[in-house]
C-alpha cells in the first residue's frame, strides 16, 4: 500500500532537498550516518514500497560505491598508514576512511532523493505550483522530468512483461532478476528516446507549453503552516550553512 | 475553416505522396478519410494538426489554411513552424495509440481529462462541469476516480478522446477512434462526436475500414498509397468499387478463400486449454495494462483445432482472462493448463512455447532493433540456436508478407506491419495455443483477411486459437464458439456458437 501522505509534495521535495545540502555543508560521517539511520533507512521502510526504492538506491549507489572504493581505497595520494602495498597501488587507512565517508553521503543522497522522487504525489505536486503561481516554465520542466519517472518505470515494467510473454524466465533469485533488469535496459533506453519527442509534442498540443496562466483541477492541499515550515526550514539551512562556512575560513 | 493543399510530403529521404491532395472542412461536417494500411491517411491527419514534421527531417510542400490564415511550406528548413500550443486550441488530434497520449501527471481519469483545458487557464469551477459534461457524454462517470494508466484499451481509447473532446475544438481529428471500443462506447463515442458537430466542430475521423452506418452527411476521401482515388458521399464510397484499393467495409466477414476456413472440431481431440473455477483480482501493483475487472468461476475449455471468441464490454476481463493462459497473471483460485502444462509453478516465460500472446497494445510488445531479432528472440528462448531461430523468424516473416522488412527498426514500420510483426514472433516461437487480444483492431481489409487465413491454418494444423474481440463479423466467420464475459464472468449466453 502507497504511504499516507502527510506533507504537501512541495514540503517533501525541499526536505530532501535541503537534507542533502546540509550532509555537504556538515561534512562529517557521523552527521551522515545519523542521517543515514534515523531518516533515510525508516523513510524508505515506511515508504510502502521498500522493495522497489531500496533496489534502485542499490542500482544508483553501488556503482559509485565501488568506484569510489577502488579509487580512493588504492590510490589515496595523503594516505600514510600503508595496510596492503600492492606495488602500483596501496590500501591506505586515510584512503579507506576517506571512501568510507564519500560512499555514506553518496548513500545519504541516493537513498534521500529517490525515495523522495519515488513516493512523490506528481499530480499533487504540478498543482502546488500552479496554485503557488509559479513561473509556468518552470512547471513545464518539474512536470516533465518527473512525470518520466513512472512513465519509466511502467515502460520497463511493460517490456519485461512482453519478454517473458516471448520466452524469458525470470526467477525469483537476484542473479536471474538482474539478468532480467539488464534484458530490459536496452530496449528500454531505446524507446524513451523515440518516445521523447512524441511526448513532448503530445505535451504540447494539449497546451502545457502554452502562455496564458494555468489552473488546477485538484484543490490546493498546500497550507499556510507548512508554507511557513518552507520558510524556516530554508532560513534554518542558509544559518547552518554560514555559520560553517564562516568557521571554515576563519579556522 | 480548414483547408489543406499537399502538392507532396516526404518521410526523411523517402518517396514522396500525398501528391496534389487537398482536403477542405467546413464547421459541423464529418469527414471519413479511409484508406488501408500505407495510404498516408495518418500523414494527412498529422498534417491538419499542424504537425508537418519539418522538425523531425520531413519535407511537406503545400499550405494549410486554419480559419482564413494560411501557412505555406515549400519544403525547405526556412520554413515556417506551427506553434503547436496555439495551434490545438482550435485543433484537437487524437492519435493512435491511446496509451502514448496520457499525460504521465494525472493520478486519475478526471484531472487526465481536466489536463488540457487546466493548461490554457480554464477556471476550476469549469473545469469540473467540463470534466462531468464530457464523462457522462462518454460513459466514463464511474471511472473518474480511477488511474487512468490501469484502465482497460476500451475505457482508457475513450478517456483520451474525452480529453480531446472537452477542450470543445472548431477541429477534431481521431485517428482510428473506434479501435478496440464496444459497441455500447463507440454509440457513446458516436453520439458525443455528434453533439459537438451541431455546435460547429469539424470532424475529421481516419479509418482503415469505410463505417457501415452513415454519420448524417459524412463525406469520404479515399486514398491509397498516398493518393486519392474517390472522394463524395459516404453511400457512394461504399457503392465505388474501392475494394480494389484494399479498402473495405466495417462489419463484413474476411475473405477466406476455398477450403482456407475453420474445420469442423474433432470432440476426441486434446485439450489445450482448460481454466476451471479461475477466480482473481488486481492486486494494487499489478501489470500496468489490462482491466481492473475481477474474474470469478470462469470455466473454459479448448480443443486442438478450436477457434474460441471471447466477447463482452470494454472492462469485462477479456485480457485479463487471456493473460492468465500464457502465466502474466497468476489464478487466486482455480487450476489454468495449457497444452498439459499446470500454469502455476512455471515461470511466464517457460509457458512461451506453450501459449503465445498477442498484446492489444502492439507497442508494448515490441521491444527489439530490428524486425527479424525481434521475431527471432522468442525462438531464441525457447532454446534454439542463433541460426535455426533466425530461419524461423525468416519464415514467419515471409508467412505475413514482411519478408522485406528483416532489417528495419519495428519502430518505423506503420501499426498494420507492427502488428503483423507480433503476429510473425507467435508463429516463429510455435505455440500450440495463441491467445489474442483485439487481433484485428485496426487492421486494413486485406490484413484482417491476412489474419483469419493465419488462425484458421493453425487451427487447421492441430492448434488452439481464443482470440478477445469486439470484431462480431470476424468472430462470426473464424470462431468454433464464442464465449461471452460480463464483469469477470461467463454469462449465460455464453454457449453461442459462430459461423
Amino acid at each position: 500500500m502507497p504511504r499516507r501522505r502527510i506533507y504537501n509534495p512541495l514540503t517533501e521535495l525541499l526536505a530532501a532537498a535541503l537534507l542533502v545540502v546540509l550532509v555537504l555543508v556538515v561534512n562529517r560521517w557521523e552527521f551522515s550516518l545519523a542521517v543515514l539511520v534515523l531518516v533515510v533507512v525508516p523513510a524508505v521502510l515506511l515508504s510502502g514500497r521498500p522493495r522497489q526504492i531500496g533496489l534502485a538506491i542499490v542500482l544508483v549507489a553501488g556503482p559509485l560505491l565501488v568506484s569510489s572504493l577502488l579509487l580512493h581505497g588504492l590510490f589515496y595520494p595523503e594516505g600514510r598508514e600503508v595496510l596492503l602495498d600492492l606495488g602500483v597501488a596501496r590500501v591506505t587507512a586515510e584512503g579507506l576512511a576517506f571512501a568510507a565517508g564519500m560512499g555514506l553521503r553518496m548513500g545519504v543522497f541516493t537513498g534521500v532523493l529517490l525515495s523522495t522522487a519515488m513516493t512523490l504525489d506528481i499530480p499533487d505536486l504540478l498543482a502546488t505550483m500552479t496554485h503557488r503561481g509559479w513561473n509556468r516554465k518552470l512547471v513545464f520542466i518539474v512536470g516533465s522530468a518527473v512525470g518520466l519517472i513512472p512513465h519509466v518505470s511502467l515502460r520497463a515494467r511493460r517490456i519485461s512483461r512482453a519478454q517473458q510473454a516471448r520466452g524469458l524466465v525470470v526467477g525469483r533469485g537476484p542473479v536471474s532478476r538482474f539478468r532480467a533488469l539488464l534484458t530490459v535496459t536496452t530496449p528500454l533506453v531505446i524507446g524513451l528516446l523515440v518516445d521523447a519527442s512524441e511526448r513532448t509534442r503530445m505535451l504540447e498540443a494539449r497546451g502545457f507549453s502554452s502562455s496564458a496562466p494555468r489552473t488546477s483541477y485538484l484543490p490546493d492541499t498546500d497550507s499556510r503552516g507548512q508554507r511557513l515550515a518552507r520558510r524556516a526550514m530554508v532560513a534554518a539551512v542558509g544559518l547552518v550553512s554560514v555559520i560553517r562556512l564562516a568557521a571554515a575560513m576563519a579556522a | 475553416m480548414i483547408r489543406l493543399e499537399s502538392a507532396h510530403f516526404a518521410y526523411d529521404d523517402g518517396e514522396p505522396f500525398l501528391t496534389g491532395v487537398s482536403l477542405a472542412v467546413g464547421p459541423g461536417e464529418y469527414v471519413v478519410v479511409a484508406g488501408a494500411s500505407g495510404s498516408g491517411k495518418t500523414t494527412l491527419a498529422r498534417l491538419l494538426a499542424g504537425q508537418t514534421g519539418g522538425d523531425a527531417g520531413s519535407v511537406f510542400r503545400g499550405a494549410i489554411t486554419l480559419d482564413g490564415d494560411t501557412v505555406t511550406f515549400d519544403g525547405v528548413p526556412s520554413d515556417p513552424r506551427i506553434d503547436p500550443a496555439a495551434w490545438s486550441e482550435r485543433v484537437a488530434y487524437v492519435a493512435q495509440g491511446a496509451w502514448g497520449q496520457l499525460s504521465m501527471m494525472s493520478a486519475t481519469v478526471a484531472e487526465e481529462i481536466a489536463f488540457g483545458p487546466a493548461n490554457r487557464g480554464v477556471p476550476a469551477a469549469d473545469l469540473r462541469r467540463l470534466v462531468d459534461d464530457v464523462a457522462a457524454a462518454l460513459g466514463l462517470k464511474d471511472l473518474l476516480h480511477r488511474d487512468p494508466r490501469r484502465l482497460s484499451g476500451g475505457q482508457l481509447q475513450r478517456t483520451v478522446i474525452a480529453a480531446a473532446v472537452v477542450q470543445r475544438p472548431r477541429l477534431l481529428i481521431l485517428d482510428e477512434p473506434f479501435q478496440g471500443l464496444d459497441e455500447e462506447a463507440a454509440r457513446d463515442v458516436v453520439a458525443a462526436l455528434e453533439e459537438l458537430r451541431a455546435h460547429g466542430t469539424g470532424v475529421v475521423v481516419c479509418e482503415p475500414l469505410l463505417p457501415p452506418t452513415d454519420p448524417p452527411g459524412a463525406r469520404v476521401l479515399a486514398l491509397a498509397d498516398g493518393h486519392a482515388v474517390f472522394e463524395g458521399p459516404l453511400a457512394e464510397a461504399r457503392r465505388a468499387g474501392l475494394g480494389r484499393y484494399g479498402l473495405g467495409i466495417a462489419g463484413d466477414p474476411p475473405r477466406l478463400g476455398r477450403g482456407a476456413g475453420p474445420a469442423p472440431v474433432d470432440p476426441s481431440a486434446p485439450e489445450l486449454v482448460m481454466v476451471e473455477g479461475l477466480g482473481f483480482r488486481h492486486t494494487q501493483d499489478a501489470g500496468a495494462s489490462g482491466d481492473a475487472a475481477v474474474l470469478s468461476g470462469v470455466d473454459l475449455s479448448v480443443r486442438a483445432g478450436e477457434i474460441v471468441a471471447v466477447r463482452g464490454a470494454n472492462g469485462s476481463g477479456k485480457s485479463t482472462l487471456l493473460q492468465h493462459l500464457n502465466g502474466l497473471y497468476r489464478a487466486d483460485t482455480g487450476r489454468v493448463t495449457v497444452d498439459g502444462v499446470p500454469v502455476l509453478g512455471q515461470p511466464t516465460g517457460m509457458l512461451a512455447t506453450a501459449a503465445g500472446y498477442l498484446f492489444q497494445d502492439t507497442d508494448q510488445q515490441l521491444f527489439e532493433r530490428t524486425v527479424l531479432r525481434e521475431v527471432s528472440y522468442g525462438p531464441r528462448a525457447a532454446g534454439l540456436g542463433r541460426d535455426d531461430a533466425v530461419r524461423r523468424a525468416a519464415d514467419a516473416l515471409d508467412r505475413v508478407g514482411l519478408g522485406a522488412l528483416q532489417e528495419a527498426h519495428p519502430y518505423e514500420l506503420g501499426f498494420v506491419q507492427r502488428r503483423l510483426v507480433a503476429v510473425a514472433s507467435i508463429i516463429a516461437t510455435g505455440p500450440a495455443v495463441w491467445a489474442l487480444d483485439e487481433p484485428t483492431a485496426g487492421l486494413d481489409e486485406p490484413t484482417r483477411s491476412m489474419l483469419a487465413g493465419l488462425l484458421a491454418r493453425h487451427a487447421r494444423e492441430g492448434g488452439a486459437v481464443v482470440l478477445a474481440t469486439h470484431d462480431a463479423a470476424f468472430a462470426d466467420a473464424l470462431a468454433h464458439r464464442t464465449v461471452w464475459l460480463e464483469a469477470g464472468r461467463i454469462s449465460p449466453r455464453g454457449a453461442a456458437t459462430g459461423g
